[in-house]
């Protein structure tokens, strides 16, 4: 049988053992002799099955990629061809029946979710808000931002903070820590504008990082490491908590009884709502001058400015809007959380939201959703895991990148046809 | 170490077949950093939660029903603690938690576990914010920064005699509250201290700050924060010649600051403060030898968190497993646990803060400074 | 006066250590113009081994210093540069032909798995390695005085050596040749009879070589290390490559020096809370003035 394909087991072996070899190395010192103080524990037998196990993937690995099968596979990974989709002409997306179910569905998700579902998936609502903003500045203009987190914190702390000092609440604070990101993605956005790709995400970076930093360090403002606790949302002035300091709370104006989860069903509808509102002006704005510019400018700058196109005002304008969203995205994540600090901002969080981006696939709306549930949900569903949890979802980002290099949802295009009875 | 990983996941993987035979079961979550940079505290609190879950269902349990453990990971990031104290309340059914460990976790997870009326109990969040807030569930067996900071403060000052105080902390919630309250109690005495700064987590070269420190000519070195930092620090002091005193709080409370500090001989004559110790205690000797006896050091926050597994399940089983009574119980009787009889005040904090100062001699071994 | 000259000193050691690590940034951003996230990791990984190679050697009765410190050179170096090889070969090779943003997550998803590979095997507690070498040189200066350890001496005689050795490497070697065809024109290297994949693979173990020799001496200096010990000194690095000019190896160790420096006059002069935002700042102030960085060439815009 082995014949028709013809698998040379010969160099399977090989490969095997060139890896087992290879695996010897890597996990003799870390796996197999265990610190303990100055001394060690020798720990052998673990690296004796860790590398058996490498040996037998690896012979079947490189057996699987002699057959027809496999070298079809080999193939597709070896070329995977960039660029945009094209769709034909006409063509209906099958989107417009699917996105009154996902409205149907989410609306009435809360009243029969559990607490915990609920609260997962206001985080992955959040993150879809991170994703979007960030996806108008590295998917759309092309601009690789790694500090994302900082127009996230300010949003975040706007909140908090303006409710401390000012009194502001939640539905104010919305508007005003837009506003606060958008322009703090200007003063930003200035001066990196001469750099290019990798320059500007580091810039991006030294930004997000400062922002934390100083939220740290200044802490007769900001209370430094100790957080600021932060308000939730009211519905005209209704509260939603057990007790209320002053007026009337939710939960005795409707006469029920007190239940925890009113509150998050709360933060989910307006969440809900709100994510609506930035995807269809997201939608709209690429279809619009200055979504195509943005992407024009992405492809080939010096074709731009050639023709005329005010790169400075683009690149902003992408830089400013990116920024607000996730300014946005802050206020929701102290609300829910009920408490801001600063490590909840590190560069880890803006690399977790540029994944998002990259693994949604650049620039597609869709990906972005689907991704951001997808980073969100499976460390949670990853818990049954304990302690292999963060290796699990490790692996499985370099498996994704992998397996889909170009993200899960390709961006397409609907093509152009002449139309019929235009002079030729 | 070493099968300790595979142990652990049979242990709970055991822990959690048995409780799907037995139906009414006590679920009690443990919550903490069991992974990210802080896991080795995050394995501290669940060693002393196992065990004391294991003692208690050997003696019968909680009012006869068995306790299930429910491990918890928070990472110690705010984000993830609000997102599983939902899930042990919603999910789990837990009627009580030991943990978090990092305050920046307890305080937004404590007003999770307030609105649904679960009882929490900390073995290590000593940050005085989480009990201020006025929460009626919430409880810790360890003390307070500020009662730490006091005990510190009297020292340098009655003891040393110290002039000039250099305060050095980690810029982390525990570090600087540590590092906030002992200042503020030394300017209380009239003394100012000499330097006040932050240091960068994770780093390990402060040979910056050091030679400042030297420059100030401080004789007297107190650091707010973890023994990952206060190894190199005291280190590179020691390299740089400098003979002031340093002082630190219970962060530093571990065998492997002598190994992080790279020699028993720099951190001798470090003084540190941390509760009384609990070999003082004859119910805490017993529990220490069967920890050492299964190859189990139980250091630092190990039989705080024991303690606070003890303390759940007493204010459970004395009020028919009804938390929010228990809650009101635990603020009006005492506890008696691995670590002594506990009291706590209205706040859920301990009436006896139990610092003493100790020690650290040239075998690297701490012992009470008389 | 003698703290200014101690903090000039201290600075500097920091800074050839932050120089070596650089240098695996700046390379492998040099061929295939990625930032590799990992690399951090890879020095953390190093670390530990470091403490395994010493331990082994005491196990087995080595006392003298010189034989110590060699043996675990030599065993750290080639099993990190292993490590190196590896990781390239999963995580980056099979993406060689997408986007670099592509490679960039899988990169950080490297990371967390060399991170998390590491705690769950060696346990999650601080390691620490023995003093092998104490002792310092010192200078009185005025009434006070300047002092350089020995262990600080042998870090900025090993770096100096390393940078040295990987300089002559690069200009003057056939491999280096190589690598330098490469990074100007991967396609042309290849159509020329260069196996551009080996050259890819080359660059990343000499990385991770740099790496394991940063990682060998900090922690024999420290004495310190855990497997969160990465991230920052990876960010640090990374900042000094860029600041440098990425992709340029004298950039990467001027940068390196340059970050060094500043962080202990600023954090000994003024304030050590916010050293972190002044060489943050530095940086941003620097590529604002030159786009490219010290000793980067300014990237020609092709229409």
């Amino acid at each position: 049988m082995s014949q028709a394909v013809g698998i040379n087991f010969k160099k399977s072996s090989i490969d095997a053992l060139i890896a087992g070899f290879m695996a010897l190395i890597l996990f003799g010192p870390i796996v197999g002799v265990v610190l303990d103080g100055y001394g060690f524990n020798a720990e052998f037998g673990r690296v004796a099955w860790m590398v058996g196990i490498v040996v037998v993937g690896r012979f079947i690995m490189s057996s699987f990629f002699q057959t027809e099968k496999g070298k079809a596979l080999a193939f597709r990974y070896a070329n995977n061809n960039e660029g945009v989709e094209v769709l034909p002409p006409g063509h209906k997306s099958k989107m417009v029946w699917i996105i009154p179910l996902v409205i149907v569905i989410g609306l009435v998700l809360p009243f029969i979710a559990s607490k915990y579902i609920l609260t997962v998936v206001i985080l992955g609502l959040i993150y879809v808000l991170l994703g979007l903003g960030l996806n108008i500045v590295v998917g759309l203009a092309g601009l690789l931002d790694l500090g994302f987190v900082g127009f996230y914190a300010i949003g975040a702390y706007g909140l908090a903070l303006g409710y401390e000092n000012l009194g502001l609440g939640f539905w104010s604070m919305l508007p005003i820590a837009a506003i606060m990101a958008a322009v703090a993605g200007a003063i930003l956005g200035f001066p990196v504008l001469r750099m290019h790709g990798d320059y500007l995400a580091i810039v991006t970076l030294g930004f997000g990082e400062i922002i934390r930093l100083i939220l740290t360090n200044w802490a007769s403002f900001t209370h430094g490491p100790n957080g600021v606790s932060a308000p939730l949302p009211t519905l005209f002035g209704l509260e939603f908590k057990r007790r209320s300091s002053d007026g009337q709370t939710f939960h005795e104006f409707f006469n029920l009884p007190y239940d925890s989860a009113y509150k998050y069903m709360f933060v989910y509808l307006i969440l809900f709502v709100v994510v609506w509102a930035v995807l269809f002006i997201k939608h709209r704005l690429v279809k619009m001058p200055i979504g195509r510019a943005w992407e024009a400018l992405r492809e080939d700058e010096i074709a731009c400015r050639s023709l005329g196109l005010n790169h400075v005002l683009v690149k902003l304008s992408a830089f400013m809007l990116g920024a607000s969203t996730g300014g946005l995205a802050g206020v929701f994540f102290a609300s829910y959380q009920g408490f801001v600090n600063p490590s909840s901002f590190t560069f880890f969080e803006s690399a977790l939201i540029l994944a998002i981006v990259v693994l949604g696939g650049m620039g597609s709306t869709l990906g972005v959703v689907i991704a951001a549930f997808c980073l969100t949900v499976l460390p949670e569903v990853l818990r049954e895991f304990a302690e292999y949890r963060v290796l699990m979802f490790g692996i499985l980002m370099v498996v994704m990148m992998i397996w889909k290099p170009r993200g899960i949802v390709r961006v397409t295009r609907t093509g152009f046809a002449a139309r019929k009875g235009v002079v030729k | 170490m070493s099968n300790a990983v595979v142990r652990k996941t049979l242990i709970s993987l055991a822990i959690a077949s048995a409780a799907t035979l037995a139906q009414a079961d006590v679920v009690i979550g443990v919550a903490g950093p069991h992974t990210g940079a802080y896991a080795a505290f995050g394995e501290q609190l669940w060693k002393g939660a196992e065990k004391a879950a294991a003692d208690i269902n050997a003696a019968g349990g909680v009012n006869g029903e068995m306790i299930k453990l429910v491990k918890a990971d928070d990472a110690c990031e705010p984000k993830q603690a609000v997102s599983v104290a939902n899930r042990l309340v919603d999910s789990d059914g837990a009627l009580a938690v030991v943990g978090h460990f990092c305050s920046s976790s307890s305080i937004p997870a404590s007003k999770i576990y307030e609105e649904a009326g679960v009882i929490m109990v900390t073995p290590a969040s000593t940050n005085p914010t989480l009990t201020d807030q006025g929460l009626p569930n919430v409880f810790r067996v360890c003390g307070r920064d500020d009662q730490q900071g006091d005990v510190a403060a009297s020292y340098i000052v009655d003891k040393l005699k110290a002039k000039r105080i250099a305060v050095i902390h980690d810029k982390d919630t525990y570090g600087k509250g540590l590092a906030d309250a002992m200042k503020s109690t030394l300017n209380s005495y009239g003394v100012k201290e000499v330097m006040y700064e932050g240091l960068t987590r994770g780093e390990k070269d402060f040979n910056a700050l050091i030679t400042k420190i030297r420059s100030v000519d401080a004789d007297v070195v107190y650091f707010g924060g973890l023994h990952s930092e206060a190894g190199p620090l005291v280190r590179q002091l020691r390299e740089q010649g400098s003979k002031a005193i340093f002082i630190s709080g219970d962060g530093i409370v571990s065998d492997e600051f002598v190994s992080v500090a790279g020699s028993p001989k720099y951190v001798d004559g470090v003084l540190m403060t941390f509760g009384a110790p609990p070999t003082s205690y004859p119910s805490g000797k017993k529990v220490i030898q069967e920890f050492r006896d299964s190859g189990y050091e139980p250091e630092g926050y190990t039989l705080y968190s024991y303690t606070a597994m003890q303390v759940a399940v007493a204010a459970l089983a004395n009020n028919n497993l009804d938390p929010i009574k228990g809650a009101k119980w635990l603020k009006t009787h005492s506890v008696d646990t691995v670590m002594g009889k506990k009291d706590f005040d209205d706040k859920g904090d301990l009436t006896v803060s139990d610092y003493v100062m100790y020690e650290w001699d040239a075998q690297g071994k701490y012992h009470v400074v008389e | 006066m003698d703290i200014v000259l101690q903090q000039l000193v201290n600075g500097l050691t920091l800074g050839s250590v932050y120089g070596l690590i650089a240098i695996g940034y700046t390379m492998v951003y040099g061929i295939i113009g990625m930032i590799n996230f990992a690399h951090g990791d890879v020095y953390m990984v190093s670390a530990y081994i470091t403490a395994i190679a010493l331990a082994l050697l005491t196990f087995f009765g080595i006392e003298s210093f010189p034989i110590i410190l060699v043996g675990t050179l030599f065993l750290t170096v080639a099993v990190t540069g292993a490590y190196g090889w590896v990781i390239e070969r999963i995580a980056y090779r099979p993406l060689r032909s997408s986007s670099r943003l592509s490679v960039l997550i899988s990169a950080i998803g490297m990371s967390l798995i060399l991170q998390n590979y590491v705690q769950l095997s060696q346990g999650a507690n601080q390691q620490g390695v023995p003093t092998l070498l104490t002792g310092a040189l010192r200078f009185h200066v005025g009434d006070g005085f300047v002092q350089i350890t020995y262990m600080k001496l042998l870090i900025l005689f090993i770096s100096i050596l390393g940078m040295g050795v990987l300089t002559y490497v690069i200009q003057k070697t056939k491999l280096g040749r190589m690598c330098r065809a490469t990074q100007q024109d991967r396609k042309m290297a290849s159509i020329l009879g260069i196996d551009t994949d080996k050259v890819i693979s080359t660059v990343f173990v000499i990385g991770a070589v740099m790496a394991a020799l940063a990682g060998v001496l900090v922690t024999l200096d420290y004495g310190a290390f855990d497997f969160y010990v990465g991230f920052i000194i990876g960010i640090k690095a990374f900042t000094a490559a860029v600041l440098g000019g990425i992709g340029s190896l004298p950039g990467a160790m001027l940068g390196g020096l340059i970050l060094g420096l500043s962080e202990a006059l600023f954090a000994g002069l003024i304030s050590s809370d916010y050293k972190d935002v002044f060489s943050f700042s530095l940086l941003v102030l620097i590529l604002i003035v030159r786009p490219s960085g010290l000793l980067g060439k300014p990237e020609v815009e092709k229409v």
